[in-house]
């Protein structure tokens, strides 16, 4: 049994969209973020749900969104999360970022910084992100760089930049960060762009030959499935969705993963639930913890990565029990490295 | 010589033992141990010795499996940067 099968008590981190309000419409954003969503949490109910995950000991909470700074208690509550000693990491566009931030960030023990970033080059930042974010972006940048904050460069791996990661690198090492690799996957508006923005086999086997050789590029999540097997031993390389991972909506919705928010994946709302409550007993997350394709199970890697991203195979086929489509396996088994 | 949690590393009980989460790296460490350790044992105050003495006293685990188990955990968890003898 692997590590990532022994039963949790609660998640080891959660991602929280704390608001869908974000000043930016990135044609490939998840959660299809633009406006404040009409019942969003307040600050008491925020406080309330961070008690409950303290008290399960959750080690850390990632903030999204929308742009989680745009949340006018965003900061209180980071204190109030931090208070209770609880890791958090803040994945913000970097154009709203303010002297009064950096200065609440900077050297603060709890605090990492996750700016994303979707181009080396405005031409292809701004085809994603928008017209004149790039040159913002790297301002926000310059706003964090030296002061103390444990800083990565985001960039979520398209067919428009995928050419540019090592530039990509360097901008990110330039500013004292760490670049982080995410997966374009088709939720939220991405949905819309999936068929011109995702990679082709080539391109996914060309990403999948340069993360193995560059074992200090960080990727968060699921890139398992392409993930050559030297590099497997750097982290989580099977769907933590449910397992070690869950995810909470603005509106206290709370979820498996960020990348499954519709309603048949819905564990519960922390309105009318505890955490632990939905974490223990909600059936999407019993189905997550069982969730095996039928069709991997033969396969010389199942054990390794247990079918890949259940966000990209659900999103294409609307069956869970597929395959991840983007899998090296299915169209370059010798590139995997499994021997 | 007792062990404390090194710096940035937290711990948790499990059903199946303790689950340490070590912040610098967000690096996860399972040690199977079932009801014999506990979080507490890592405050800084316990010592292997003492340590085997709880654990045989609660659980009534062997003292010499335990005096081969201890160590051999407690190199492991050294190595990994998970506790420390160093004292604060």
């Amino acid at each position: 049994m692997k590590y990532a099968d022994w039963p949790l008590s609660a998640p080891v981190n959660i991602t929280w969209e704390i608001t869908r309000h974000c000043n930016l419409k990135c044609i490939h954003c998840l959660s299809d973020s633009s406006v404040e969503s009409p019942c969003e949490l307040t600050f008491n109910e925020c406080r309330g749900i961070v008690d409950q995950l303290a008290a399960l000991k959750v080690f850390e909470i990632n903030f999204g969104g929308g742009e989680p700074l745009l949340k006018d208690y965003f900061l209180p509550l980071l204190r109030y999360i931090h208070e209770k000693g609880i890791v958090t990491c803040v994945s913000t566009n970097g154009t709203v970022l303010n002297s009064e931030t950096v200065r609440f960030f900077s050297g603060n023990p709890l605090v990492n910084v996750q700016v994303s970033l979707d181009g080396a080059t405005p031409e292809v930042n701004d085809a994603i992100r928008g017209e004149g974010t790039f040159r913002k972006i790297i301002s926000g940048i310059g706003l964090l760089y030296g002061k103390d904050i444990p800083l990565s460069v985001n960039t979520v791996v398209t067919s428009l930049n995928y050419h540019q990661l090592d530039r990509l690198k360097e901008m990110a090492a330039s500013y004292g960060a760490r670049l982080r690799v995410s997966r374009f996957r088709p939720s939220g508006r991405a949905r819309q762009s999936w068929e011109a923005l995702k990679l082709e086999p080539a391109q996914l086997q060309e990403l999948s030959s340069w993360l193995s050789g560059d074992p200090s590029i960080l990727t968060g999540d699921s890139f398992f499935s392409i993930s050559q097997d030297g590099r497997r031993q750097l982290g989580l390389d099977m769907c933590g969705a449910a397992r070690m991972t869950a995810c909470i909506d603005p509106a206290g919705d709370v979820y498996p993963c960020a990348f499954m928010q519709s309603d048949e994946f819905r564990g519960g709302s922390l309105r009318e639930k505890s955490f632990k409550d939905i974490w223990n007993n909600a059936p999407a997350f019993l189905r997550f913890r069982r969730l095996e394709p039928s069709a991997c199970r033969s396969c010389p890697r199942f054990d390794k990565c247990r079918g890949g991203c259940p966000a990209v195979a659900y999103f294409l086929t609307r069956d869970l029990d597929s395959p991840d489509p983007e899998c090296l396996m299915s169209w370059n088994p010798e590139a995997t490295g499994a021997g | 010589m007792p062990f404390r949690l090194a710096d940035g590393v937290q711990v948790r009980r499990e059903s199946w033992g303790l689950l340490f989460y070590r912040q610098p790296q967000h690096k996860l460490s399972f040690v199977r141990s079932g009801d014999w350790l506990q979080p507490a044992h890592f405050d800084g105050t316990w010592t292997l010795e003492t340590i085997a003495d709880d654990v045989s006293r609660r659980t009534g685990a062997p003292p010499e499996t335990l005096a081969r188990a201890l160590p051999r955990l407690a190199s492991r968890l050294l190595k990994n940067g998970v506790i420390s003898d160093e004292i604060r």
